[in-house]
């Protein structure tokens, strides 16, 4: 069947495949890993050396896209990643010498080790079924021995003993599983591994603690001790551990408590009360002894677990306290080549604007310690404020300290500071776009050589002047004639860092809005960085809050006015609850804001305010003026001009559109006194909901129907007002249905069955052709289970040749849902994240679909395999001569149409195509985990010069016979003379 | 070989799994891992693992069912398999097709625990076409271009050696053959087809000569050499 279908496929002379060549001149590829959980220490980035003498480090964080990723110190470039699944979140890392192991999934169901330089997979082992899984607040849930075996604590009352087999050597379950007992860490001494729980009693926890032999997992004491922890940030109990001694410590009642940890648990807790403090911090180097307490004014002090077990102050970070000049201090513990600790402390100057780093180095000075401070141009307004931080030094001599910083910021920007020097930044905010937009750029415009009021002489002058380029002028011209080459659909785009579009026009902006508050312009023939704008939080900067882009819209083109702006709506959600909308109003080519004069300068966008949170936003096409239109139905505009208004009102009778309040899909339109009106309701009954629904992708059409091999026409249902709307039913099934947005009527509804009581279906609407994807799992009475891609294209009145004129008939036109469809179902082999298709200038060329797979791949399919027509027997003459090709159930993936190639492009969310100058191409972008540009050319490249088009060939040829006629001329008329003569 | 469920799962759970296992057969169309990349296997979507260094892998906790296994592989090209997990913690696996009826299973059974054979390596990429100058001769264009050119030299030879009778029948016919072709290409089909038709009665004086001048030309040129 795959055969018969590839050997059709290379039939059809379907395939324009990618050359080797074309990799990377056509595309390009960016791969991130996320942005870090710098929230929890068990997830948040370290720093690791691997080696003994030629140590190789490595920096390992688990990300919010649930990646786990090592990457290089030295350049920034991910050297390993592994995406996890959906259902599996990564919980927590920890690393040991050559492996790093992570938990995951619900409680911490899945263990797995993975090679700590390049990510290979040594086990994957299941400690509990995931949905037996509790949610868990874990601190150091795995404990990796000399010997590389695995103690893991999950679901919050279980330790597993995991050898290097993967075998379980012991587990332990605590006999109280109640929710009042919640273990959350392991620390492990030579002589017992010890679970500390912190166990709910009235108001407040208690301290929990049990003791498990290391070679059976027999409790050999399990002891409470009381204590009053109230669940407030810096509660958790850090663990220390100074080679055979450890020692729990934690603050209550402003003082430090604390007990030695020993295998019959008999010691006292002792309080260390010589001033108030106000949290205990573990940095990272609570196995080495280490910890950071605050004093209640937020003065740092570091304390140390001796060897003897004496547990004492060591340090005291002075200037540490609290002042309104500096943001608040981070601290971070790390090690340099042979293992020594050094703790950090870093703040941010508000008065001077640089971040100020401290390095204390216990050891050195010869047990004295040695502080090295220095600061470095840390840029707020570009990358918002430092998160959390992670540190490793370097000691080249004596009394010398380098510090290496590892910065996570607000806007998911990774930094890496050697000293004052920033070595690479990483932009991971790019793996959360949420909106992306491609804006044109403007043509070069030749500048003008001379003035217009020259003088004679000034000109003669001129020309001379100029006159002294001919000769090269003329050698370059000759030169170019005979052998130059012509760009090509497949040709580089030249990175000169200039703003202007190449000649197919291939080079655009993309604007992507991503979900850490930074708005990005990307270059999409190179995927650099353009510009970036942090969007500034306003009044909720002082509480904290987040943008969430709602809506992004091109308002003016380069075409259309100077300069070309666009208009990102967003929801913002405070820290106290509260959701309003932000309007943000810019240029596209250089970020200015473009909201108010008095802002423009500024480096962040400011927005403007609306109260409650915009219901929909929409682009009015005339004006190009953005609407949105809060609960109670007021419509806001922008630009909030009058000349706006006056258009808005005379435009208003076509203003509809769509709105979704719960589970109510409702269609308003634009009264002349610019408020919403509702005038239809689609309301779904209390067992549905709606998922989503999909504007169709706009576009030029370029035929308005379909001749066929009998000379009939099928006149395609052109309805520009039609959006796709998905529901879910509680019985089980998934509804997919085609709307007209101002009557409200349905054209075209289709029920699928759910999977496993999700409906994950994926779909796209161009033009009169609708395409979707979904899983069937019912196979007893249909065939068999898997996906279906389903192609459905819709033709006007019932049959060929009935015209209804469906492109510009009113919605109230009584022929408005006289239309017939075909409809074929496909098997396809895998899974599906987004859907697109290609757009064209003209809407020429056909339309291949683009689907970004659950491999990891952007894959195009052609049009004609999804021709809903397919004929189910042997093809007639007439279905020949239209080009249909015969029915098959399975719609291979074709390797050749794989956009993407040999490169991974994980976690796709969004697929967007643009047209480019060339009606033969299309531009694809997939932004997900990673980013993804390529051309496609769906009918070949018919309007361009091949690539193999070799100039220099016909030149030749033209030529080589121009000097064939120059010779055999005279011999020819010679001859003729003679034959004159002598015939 | 199934590998039952250890004891406190046993307790948790309240549906019956079993551990699905298997391993990857290197061969030369994928020889190690490094070359597989990351790659994950499946039971119908739903239940999954990593395949791990060694080459094998374990899909925990799968409830009795039948399952489409496929290998979700990037660059390399595997079998579905059919596995039916039975009630008494028995795995069946049987050789599948996409698109395919699932049922009534195939007659024959395959091994377990499972072995995956890499079928191939996914092409990505075609050859560029290059300028060459065999494959340029095999061109039906110029294979074309050829021959016209050959007759156009071979030709005044040829009219030579026939006898006068036959030149001008040949002649003749030429001249209606490229009379029918000027009309033809002229629109006027009617005129072109009934000159074919009535065999050119009245040959015209600039098309016999368009014919003739060639051989005249090219006549010297081989009397050249």
């Amino acid at each position: 069947m795959r055969l018969l279908n590839a050997a059709l496929l290379a039939l059809c002379g379907l395939v324009s495949a990618l050359t080797e060549a074309d990799v990377g001149v056509v595309d390009w590829h960016k791969q991130f890993v996320g942005v870090p959980l710098s929230a929890s220490p068990a997830t948040a980035p370290v720093f690791h050396r691997v080696g003994q003498k030629a140590t190789r480090s490595v920096i390992l964080t688990a990300t919010e896209a649930n990646v786990l990723a090592g990457l290089n110190p030295v350049n920034g470039s991910i050297d390993w990643r592994h995406v996890f699944e959906e259902d599996d979140p990564i919980l927590a890392f920890t690393k040991h010498g050559d492996v790093a192991v992570s938990l995951s999934g619900p409680g911490g169901a899945t263990l797995r080790v993975f090679d700590v330089l390049n990510g290979d997979l040594f086990i994957e082992k299941r400690l509990h079924r995931p949905d037996a899984g509790q949610p868990v607040k874990v601190t150091a849930p795995i404990i990796i021995t000399e010997d590389f075996e695995f103690i893991t604590l999950t679901n919050g009352h279980t330790v597993t003993y995991v050898t290097r087999d993967a075998e379980s050597k012991w587990t332990w379950t605590a006999e109280d599983q109640g929710s009042l007992v919640m273990y959350t860490q392991l620390v492990s001494t030579p002589a017992a591994f010890y679970v500390v729980a912190l166990a709910k009693s009235y108001a407040s926890y208690t301290l929990h603690v049990t003791a498990l032999d290391r070679d059976t997992g027999a409790v050999l004491a399990s002891s409470d001790f009381a204590s009053n922890i109230y669940d407030e940030p810096g509660v958790d109990p850090v663990a220390l551990v100074n080679k055979g001694t450890a020692r729990i410590a934690w603050y209550e009642s402003n003082g430090i408590k604390s007990f030695a940890l020993s295998p019959k648990l008999d010691d006292k807790p002792t309080i260390l009360k010589d001033v108030n403090y106000k949290q205990v911090m573990d940095v990272g180097l609570a196995a080495s002894g280490y910890l950071v307490a605050l004093k209640t004014d937020s003065t740092a002090r570091v304390f140390r677990l001796e060897e003897n077990g004496t547990f004492g102050r060591v340090w005291e970070f002075d200037g540490s306290a609290s002042n309104s000049r500096n943001s608040p201090s981070k601290y971070a513990g790390g090690f340099d080549k042979a293992g020594q600790p050094y703790i950090t402390r870093l703040y941010f100057s508000l008065a001077f604007k640089f971040a100020s780093a401290e390095i204390y180095s216990p050891y050195l000075s010869n047990g004295k310690g040695l502080v090295t401070g220095y600061s470095f141009p840390f840029e707020t307004q570009n990358h918002g404020i430092i998160d959390q931080i992670a540190i490793d030094a370097a000691n080249p001599s004596e009394m010398r300290v380098i510090g290496r910083i590892f910065l996570t910021t607000s806007t998911g920007a990774l930094q890496l500071w050697q000293h004052d020097k920033l070595q690479w930044t990483r932009e991971e905010s790019l793996s959360t776009i949420a909106l992306a937009e491609f804006v044109e750029l403007p043509e070069k415009v030749v500048s003008l050589s001379h003035h217009a009021d020259e003088t004679y002489v000034d000109r003669v002058l001129r020309h001379i002047s100029d006159a002294q380029n001919l000769p090269r002028f003329l050698a370059y011209f000759a030169r170019r004639f005979a052998t130059g080459s012509y760009a090509s659909a497949s040709s580089a785009v030249l990175q000169d860092g200039s703003l202007w579009r190449d000649t197919f026009g291939f080079k655009q902006i993309i604007l992507a809005a991503t979900r850490h508050g930074k708005l990005f312009a990307l270059d999409s023939s190179s995927g650099d960085i353009i510009w970036s704008k942090m969007l500034d939080l306003g009044w909720a900067a002082e509480i904290g809050g987040a943008h969430a882009p709602f809506k992004l819209f091109v308002t003016q083109t380069v075409n259309e006015g100077n300069p070309p702006e666009a208009v990102l709506v967003t929801h913002r959600t405070s820290s106290n609850g509260i959701t309003d909308t932000v309007v943000f109003n810019f240029n596209t080519l250089n970020g200015q804001d473009m909201g108010n004069q008095a802002t423009r300068a500024a480096p962040m966008l400011k927005g403007i305010d609306i109260e409650d949170k915009a219901l929909g936003a929409f682009l009015e096409d005339r004006t190009r003026a953005v609407l949105t239109l809060d609960k109670n139905l007021k419509i806001h505009r922008f630009p909030q001009a009058e000349a706006t208004d006056k258009l808005l009102k005379n435009a208003s009778h076509t203003l509809h559109f769509p709105v979704q309040t719960g589970n109510t899909l409702a269609g308003y339109r634009i009264t002349e006194q610019l408020e919403a009106e509702r005038i239809w309701a689609f309301t779904l009954t209390e067992y549905e909901q709606i998922l989503e629904f999909i504007p169709a992708t706009r576009g030029p059409v370029a035929s308005y129907g379909k001749v066929l091999g009998d000379r009939t026409t099928l006149y395609k249902y052109l309805n520009p007002r039609l959006f796709v709307l998905l529901t879910q039913a509680a019985t089980g099934t998934c509804g997919i249905s085609l709307i007209d947005a101002v009557k409200g009527a349905e054209v075209y509804r289709a029920t699928v069955p759910a999977n496993a009581g999700a409906c994950d279906i994926k779909a796209t609407f161009a033009e009169n052709w609708l395409v979707y994807h979904h899983y069937d799992e019912e196979f007893t009475t249909g065939q068999t289970k898997g996906y279906r891609l389903v192609s459905v294209e819709f033709y006007e009145g019932q049959g060929v040749d009935d015209k209804t004129s469906s492109s510009d008939m009113s919605a109230f036109d009584k022929d408005l849902t006289n239309l017939h469809y075909y409809e074929q179902t496909y098997v396809f082999p895998h899974g599906v994240t987004a859907m697109a298709t290609t757009t064209t200038k003209f809407g020429i060329t056909s339309k291949d679909l683009i689907v970004a797979l659950e491999t990891d791949k952007i894959q195009a399919i052609p049009r004609r395999l999804l021709n809903p027509r397919r004929p189910n027997r042997k093809l007639t003459t007439e279905e020949q001569e239209e080009g249909l090709i015969p029915y098959d159930a399975l719609l291979g993936i074709d390797p050749r149409r794989t956009l993407s190639h040999q490169q991974r492009v994980a976690q796709v969310a969004l697929l967007k195509a643009s047209p480019t100058l060339l009606e033969s191409t299309s531009l694809v972008f997939a932004a997900g985990l990673d980013l993804f540009v390529t051309r496609v050319a769906p009918s070949r490249t018919f309007d361009v010069l091949n690539e193999n088009f070799n100039k220099v060939q016909l030149v030749g040829i033209v030529a080589a016979l121009g000097l064939a006629i120059v010779i055999t001329r005279p011999i020819v008329r010679n001859k003729k003379l003679r034959e004159r003569w002598y015939a | 070989m199934l590998h039952r469920l250890l004891s406190f799962m046993a307790l948790l759970s309240l549906v019956w799994a079993v551990d699905v296992s298997g391993r990857i057969r290197w061969n030369d169309a994928c020889p190690n891992f490094e070359a597989l990349g990351p790659t994950r296997v499946t039971l119908d979507r739903q239940y999954s693992a990593n395949i791990i260094r060694n080459g094998t892998f374990t899909i925990y906790d799968v409830p009795e069912g039948v399952y489409i296994f496929s290998v979700l592989s990037h660059d390399f090209v595997f079998d579905e398999m059919r596995v039916d997990v039975l009630a008494d913690s028995l795995v069946e696996v049987r050789p599948y097709a996409l698109a395919t009826r699932l049922n009534p299973p195939a007659p024959r059974l395959l091994s377990y625990p499972m072995m995956l054979f890499p079928r191939s390596r996914n092409a990505y990429f075609v050859q560029p076409e290059s300028f060459d100058i065999t494959s340029m001769l095999k061109s039906p264009m110029i294979l074309m271009m050829l021959v016209t050119g050959g007759l156009v030299l071979g030709m005044p030879y040829l009219m030579k050696n026939m006898d006068p009778e036959q030149l001008e029948e040949f002649k003749e016919q030429q001249a209606r053959m490229a009379k029918m072709q000027s009309a033809m290409t002229s629109g006027d089909f009617k005129s072109g087809l009934s000159a074919l038709m009535t065999g050119g009665e009245e040959p015209e004086a600039g098309p016999s000569k368009a014919i003739a001048s060639p051989p005249t030309k090219a006549k010297g040129k081989p009397k050249k050499k």
